[in-house]
C-alpha cells in the first residue's frame, strides 16, 4: 500500500510571510475588521496570514527575515501615512489595518507591471508553470497589460548557468527579490550568493561571479526552494514537469533525520523538498537528502534474488521462495554441523527500527543465539556504554533546537558541516547570534570558518589524546572553582564524585602537565574550560572522533563528567549530544541489535527481562551475550563461526583491516547479504536478497535527538518485498513463525516490550508528527530534554577516566598519524551517493597532508602516494592541505577501491571493540602504481561484476 | 580455537584491565563483571581455558579477573 499522507496540511503548506516570534506578550489588532492577537514582534503580514487573510507578496517568505524590497505587501494603517510594507511593519496594540483598497490595488498592479516588463512571457512553456509565485501574484493583482512594452533595456537574454548537476540558474527570469541570497545566508549560513551591481544592473551572482559549481555553493537547495520564479529550478522538474502529489517521509542519509516531502508523479519521484513541519530540520536540507536520490532507480539495483554454491561461481537468479529456502537450509545445515552458536546476523543502521527489531528477533528466536550486532559497533557503541554508565541512558540528551539556547558550543571530534549539514546550519545560526565555539579536533574543520560567527577557539589536539584533553578541561573546572556545586550535590552520587574529584585535580591531569601529550597549549585549554564552564549554557556535541579510539568509551564518560561537573545537563541549551553518523544508528541500538542487550538496552542475563520477551516470542532466549562483529570475524577465521546474515551493511568496505575482514568472509560456508546493490560484502555472498530503499517501504527511523520519524512508502519495492518481509520469510522458512502484515504491528510489539517506547504507535506518530523517546505513561508525548529531574539510574555517576595512550604509536618507520573522516557530498561507503551526480564534487578519496610533510617527502599536489601502515598498504592521490597539522594525514573511505580500511588496524575501544579508525601510524611516499591490494581488488571486482553480468544476460535470454 | 583468535582475546582482556584504576581487588572484579556482561559464552570459555593452561600473556590484573570469572561461572 502506497502512502498519501500529508499531515497538518494547513499549518505548514501556507507561507506565513515572515518567521514566527516567540514573545510571551501578545498584541491585539484588527486586520480588515478581523480581530487577532499575536506575539509581540510579529509582522502585520504574518498576523494577517494567521487571521486567514492573504496579502500579496514576492520578496517575503516565512523562513527568511523580512526584507521589504518588493513593496507588493503594502497595506494601509489607520492613522499612519502612506503604504507601509506589511512584512517589515511590526504589529502594534490597537492597530487597524486594511489590506485591500482601490489605491492599494493600483499600487500593487503598477509594481507587478514593472516586474513583468523585464520578464519573459513564456509562462506556458516555463518549468515553473503552475508553481510560480510571480504568475500567482500577476493573477492576484489583476495585471492585464504592460504599458512599458518590451523594447527597452532588459535582462531577457541573460545566459543560464547549468553547471550544478541538480538545478539550473536562469537569470532572465530573476526578479532580484534576494530570497536566494538571504536563504543562503540565513538558512544555510554559507553566504555563497550575493547581489552584484546597483539599480537596474543588480543581479544575483554566486561566489566571485563564478558559475555555481565553481563557487563555494554547497548545493543545499535552500535558494532553489526560496526562488519564487523558475530562476533557480530543479533540473528534475524542468525535465519531468510539476509533481502532482506528495508524501511526507524521512531522509535515509545522516543522523539528523530530515523530514522531506517526496513530490511525485504517479510512482515516479520528481523531487525531494524539505518539509517545513519536520521537527529536526524545519524545512532545510543538504545536497544528499535534497538531491541525491537517483540511486533508488539506478541500473545497478539488484532486482531479483540470487544464489550460488560458491563465491567463485556465477549467480543464479531464482524466485524468492527458492532463495529463502536455500538460505534457510544452509543456515540449518550449518547449525547441525557446527552447533547453535555457529551462525549470526548483522542489523543495519540504515534500515528501519521495525526491520532492525525483526532481524535481532530472528537471530535470538529463530537462530537460538545472541550473535547479533550492528554497524553501530564501528561508530557509536562507546556512546552506549559511556552514557549508560554515567547518565543511565544510551542517548543524547537534547533536541537539535536546544542549540539555539547554548552560549558556548563545544564540538569534539565531529565535523557537522560535512557529516550533519542541516544541523550545522542551525549551529551556525547560533554562532552568528553570538555563541562561542570551541572545536577540539586534529583538523581545522569548516565550522571554524563560519561567516559572521563570533568568538571561536581551535584545540588542535594530536589524534589519540582525547581523554588527556577532556581530563585537563575537567581539571581546570575543578581547580578554578568552576563546578556547579548545587547540581553535583543534588543530582550526582557523592562517593563517586569525591573519588573523581580527587583523581581529576591531581597535577598530572592539569593542562600544563598534559600539554606535551595533547599538543594543545595549556593556556588554550584553560581558556576553553572557562568558556564552557562559566557561561550560562554550555553544550557538547561530539562525533566519531570521540568514539573511534582505543579509549572511546572513556572519552564519552569524560564528556559526561564534564557536563555533570558544570551542571550542563537537564535543561535546554546544554547537554551531551552524540551526532550519529547514519540515519538510524540511535534506532538500531535502541532496537536490541547489540549481542548483550534486548530492545531498550535490557540485558539478556536478566531473567525478568528474558521472561517478558519469552512470553511474547514463545521461545527460550539464550542468557549469555553473543559475538560482536570483530569477534565474529575472529571466530570465522578460527573456523567456529560459519554463516552470517547481513542486512544493509557493507562490512567489507566499512570495517577496519580489510584484509582481515576479507579472510573472515571467505571462511564462511554461507553468507546471506540483503542489499540494494552488489556491495563489497555481497561479492563474498552465497545468497543475495534484493533490499528496498527508504522510498519503497514503511517504517520509522530514530535520529540523533531520539526522534522517531515515520518513513512512508512512495513507490513499490523493485523486487516486490520490503526488507522486513524478507526477514519474516526467512524466519518462517527456519520454522519460527512471524505473521506481521504491516510494520505498524512490529512497532506495537516494540512498544509492548520496550519500557521507553510503551506510548509509541503509528497513530500517535501521525498525530504528533514525530516523538522523542522516552514515550510512556510518564511522558505520553515524548521527552525533548532528558534528565530534567533525575537520571534513569537515579544519581549521575562520575567515572574515573584515566588516560591510557593507544598502542598505535608513530615510530621511525611509520612517522605519521592517519585519521579518517567524511565529506559533505558522499555518504559513508558511498553505495548510494557514488551512484548520483554527487560524485561531481568528490569522485575519488584523496590523502590530505600538511605542506611541510609533503615538502619533506618531495610530494606535490596530485601525486600518487603509497600509504603503508603495520597492516596494509594502499595508494591515493595527494592533496596538500593546511587544514592538517604537521604529522597528521587524513582521508575518507567513500570509494571501495581506495582501500582506506586496508591500512586501518584492528585496535579497538577497550570496552566495546569499536575500531580505532582515527589513529593509524603510517608512512607516505610517492609511488607510480596501485598497491597489491588494489590490484587484487580490481581483479576480484571485475570477476564478481562479471558473475552478476552473466545472470543479467541469462535472464534477458529467458525473457525473449 | 586459533592462535590468532586467542591472541585477540588476550589483547582484549589486557586492554580492559589496563583501563581500570584504583584498588586491585575492585578493579579485578570490574574486569570480571565486564567479561561476564559483554563477552560471548565461547570467548569466556576460551580465556578461562587459556588461564588454566598458564595464561602466560595475561597481565596480573587480567589474570586475577579471569580467575574471578572462572569462579563465578563455576559457582553460578
Amino acid at each position: 500500500m502506497l502512502n498519501y499522507f500529508d499531515p497538518n496540511k494547513d499549518a505548514f503548506s501556507r507561507d506565513m510571510g515572515t518567521p514566527a516570534r516567540l514573545s510571551e506578550k501578545h498584541i491585539a489588532l484588527t486586520i480588515d475588521g478581523v480581530e487577532i492577537s499575536v506575539p509581540e514582534g510579529t509582522s502585520v503580514l504574518r498576523a494577517a496570514a494567521l487571521a486567514g487573510i492573504t496579502i500579496p507578496k514576492l520578496c517575503a517568505s516565512d523562513n527568511l527575515e523580512a526584507f521589504g524590497s518588493c513593496r507588493l505587501c503594502a497595506v494601509e494603517v489607520e492613522g499612519r501615512r502612506g503604504y507601509p510594507a506589511s512584512c517589515t511593519t511590526p504589529v502594534a496594540e490597537g492597530m487597524e489595518v486594511t489590506t485591500q483598497t482601490g489605491k492599494l490595488a493600483k499600487l500593487r498592479r503598477n509594481i507587478m507591471e514593472l516586474y513583468i516588463s523585464d520578464h519573459p512571457l513564456d509562462c506556458l512553456t516555463c518549468p515553473a508553470n503552475g508553481d510560480c509565485e510571480l504568475q500567482d501574484m500577476a493573477g492576484a493583482v489583476g495585471l492585464r497589460q504592460v504599458r512599458y512594452g518590451f523594447d527597452g533595456a532588459n535582462h531577457l537574454d541573460a545566459e543560464t548557468d547549468a553547471s550544478n548537476p541538480y538545478f539550473s540558474f536562469d537569470p532572465s527570469k530573476c526578479i532580484v527579490c534576494s530570497r536566494c541570497v538571504r536563504a543562503c545566508e540565513e538558512v544555510q549560513g554559507t553566504f555563497a550568493l550575493t547581489i552584484d551591481g546597483r539599480g537596474f544592473d543588480s543581479k544575483v551572482v554566486a561566489g566571485q561571479a563564478e558559475n555555481f559549481m565553481d563557487s563555494e555553493c554547497v548545493s543545499c537547495g535552500a535558494c532553489v526552494q526560496a526562488c519564487p520564479t523558475s530562476t533557480l529550478m530543479e533540473k528534475s522538474v524542468i525535465e519531468q514537469g510539476v509533481p502532482e502529489h506528495s508524501v511526507v517521509t524521512t531522509c535515509a542519509y545522516c543522523g539528523v533525520g530530515c523530514s522531506f516531502k517526496a513530490e511525485m508523479k504517479g510512482d515516479q519521484l520528481v523531487r525531494m523538498v524539505p518539509y517545513k513541519g519536520g521537527d529536526a530540520n524545519h524545512g532545510h536540507s543538504c545536497v544528499k537528502g535534497r538531491f541525491a536520490f537517483g540511486y533508488a532507480t539506478h541500473k545497478d539495483r539488484i532486482k531479483a534474488p540470487m544464489i550460488r554454491e560458491s563465491i567463485n561461481a556465477p549467480w543464479r537468479e531464482v524466485s524468492w521462495e527458492e532463495a529463502i529456502g536455500f538460505a534457510a537450509r544452509r543456515l540449518k545445515d550449518t547449525q547441525a554441523k557446527y552447533g547453535r552458536e555457529s551462525i549470526g546476523g548483522i542489523t543495519s543502521s540504515r534500515c528501519t527500527n521495525e526491520e532492525t527489531f525483526l532481524v535481532q528477533k530472528l537471530i535470538r528466536a529463530a537462530f537460538g543465539n545472541n550473535n547479533t550486532d550492528t554497524c553501530a559497533r564501528v561508530c557509536h557503541s562507546p556512546t552506549g556504554f559511556g552514557l549508560k554508565t554515567t547518565l543511565g541512558e544510551s542517548a543524547g540528551t537534547q533536541t537539535f533546537d536546544s542549540v539555539m539556547k547554548a552560549d558556548t558550543i563545544l564540538v569534539i571530534g565531529a565535523n557537522p558541516t560535512d557529516a550533519h549539514p542541516v544541523f550545522a546550519s542551525q549551529m551556525r545560526r547560533r554562532l552568528r547570534q553570538g555563541a562561542t565555539l570551541i572545536v577540539a579536533d586534529p583538523r581545522r574543520i569548516d565550522l571554524l570558518k563560519t561567516p559572521h560567527g563570533s568568538k571561536s577557539m581551535h584545540l588542535a589536539l594530536k589524534p589519540g589524546t582525547n581523554v588527556a584533553l577532556v581530563n585537563s578541561l575537567a581539571h581546570v573546572v575543578v581547580a578554578e572553582g568552576l563546578e556547579d556545586k548545587a547540581f553535583i550535590e543534588s543530582r550526582c552520587e557523592p562517593e563517586a564524585y569525591q573519588a573523581w574529584r580527587e583523581f581529576i585535580k591531581e597535577e598530572r591531569n592539569s593542562p600544563e602537565a598534559l600539554e606535551a601529550e595533547t599538543g594543545v597549549p595549556a593556556a588554550q585549554v584553560r581558556e576553553a574550560a572557562r568558556a564552557y564552564a562559566s557561561v550560562g549554557n554550555g553544550a557538547i556535541y561530539y562525533g566519531l572522533g570521540v568514539t573511534e579510539h582505543s579509549q572511546g568509551s572513556t572519552m564519552v564518560m569524560g564528556i559526561a563528567n564534564l557536563a555533570m561537573a558544570t551542571g550542563n545537563l537537564g535543561r535546554e541549551g546544554v547537554g551531551v549530544n552524540p551526532l550519529r553518523g547514519q540515519n538510524n544508528v540511535q534506532g538500531s541500538c535502541d532496537m536490541g541489535s547489540f549481542p548483550h542487550e534486548l530492545p531498550g538496552y535490557q540485558h539478556v542475563a536478566d531473567p525478568a527481562v528474558r521472561e517478558r520477551f519469552e512470553t511474547v516470542w514463545r521461545v527460550k532466549i539464550d542468557d549469555e551475550p553473543g559475538l560482536r562483529i570483530p569477534n565474529m570475524f575472529d571466530a570465522a577465521i578460527a573456523g567456529t563461526f560459519k554463516a552470517l546474515y547481513v542486512q544493509g551493511e557493507d562490512i567489507a568496505q566499512s570495517d577496519p583491516n580489510t584484509q582481515h575482514v576479507e579472510s573472515a568472509l571467505t571462511s564462511l560456508d554461507c553468507l546471506i547479504v540483503q542489499d540494494i546493490f552488489l556491495n563489497e560484502t555481497a561479492k563474498y555472498a552465497h545468497v543475495l536478497l534484493p533490499g528496498s530503499t527508504f522510498l519503497e517501504k514503511n517504517g520509522t527511523f530514530t535520529n540523533a535527538e531520539r526522534r522517531i520519524n515515520r518513513v512512508r512508502k512512495v513507490m513499490s519495492p523493485v523486487a516486490g518485498k520490503e526488507d522486513w518481509e524478507v526477514t519474516q520469510d526467512l524466519a518462517n522458512a527456519l520454522g519460527y513463525p512471524m505473521n506481521y502484515s504491516h510494520p505498524s504491528e512490529i512497532m506495537d510489539e516494540i512498544a509492548q516490550l520496550t519500557p521507553t517506547f510503551t506510548g509509541v504507535s503509528y497513530a500517535k506518530l501521525d498525530e504528533l508528527g514525530s516523538i522523542q523517546w522516552p514515550c510512556n505513561d510518564v511522558y505520553p508525548n515524548g521527552t525533548p530534554t532528558m534528565h530534567e529531574v533525575d537520571f534513569p539510574i537515579g544519581k549521575g555517576h562520575f567515572a574515573i577516566t584515566e588516560y591510557v595512550a593507544t598502542e598505535e604509536r608513530t615510530n621511525r618507520r611509520y612517522p605519521l598519524l592517519l585519521t579518517t573522516g567524511r565529506i559533505l557530498s558522499q555518504y559513508n561507503v558511498g553505495a548510494q551517493t557514488r551512484r548520483t551526480e554527487n560524485s561531481q564534487w568528490h569522485h575519488e578519496d584523496v590523502l590530505e597532508i600538511h605542506p611541510s610533510d609533503a615538502e619533506m617527502r618531495g610530494i606535490r599536489e596530485g601525486d600518487w602516494l603509497g600509504i603503508a601502515s603495520r597492516v596494509g598498504q594502499t595508494v591515493l592521490r595527494c592533496k596538500i592541505s593546511e587544514r592538517m597539522q604537521p604529522g597528521v594525514v587524513y582521508t575518507t573511505f567513500h570509494h571501495p577501491g581506495s582501500g582506506a580500511n586496508v591500512i586501518t588496524t584492528d585496535n579497538s575501544d577497550w570496552a566495546t571493540n569499536c575500531p580505532e579508525y582515527k589513529v593509524t601510524a603510517v608512512q607516505v611516499e610517492k609511488v607510480t602504481r596501485p598497491s597489491e591490494w588494489q590490484k587484487n581488488f580490481r581483479h576480484f571486482d571485475e570477476r564478481q561484476q562479471a558473475y552478476l553480468g552473466q545472470v543479467t544476460e541469462a535472464s534477458a535470454i529467458a525473457f525473449k | 580455537m586459533s592462535d590468532q583468535q586467542l591472541q585477540q582475546l588476550v589483547k582484549m582482556v589486557n586492554q580492559i584491565a589496563a583501563n581500570q584504576h584504583g584498588e586491585e581487588a575492585q578493579a579485578a572484579q570490574r574486569v570480571a563483571t565486564h567479561l561476564q556482561k559483554f563477552w560471548a559464552r565461547s570467548m569466556k570459555a576460551q580465556i578461562i581455558a587459556y588461564l588454566d593452561e598458564g595464561g602466560a600473556e595475561l597481565t596480573p590484573l587480567a589474570r586475577e579477573a579471569v580467575l574471578r570469572l572462572k569462579h563465578e561461572r563455576q559457582a553460578g
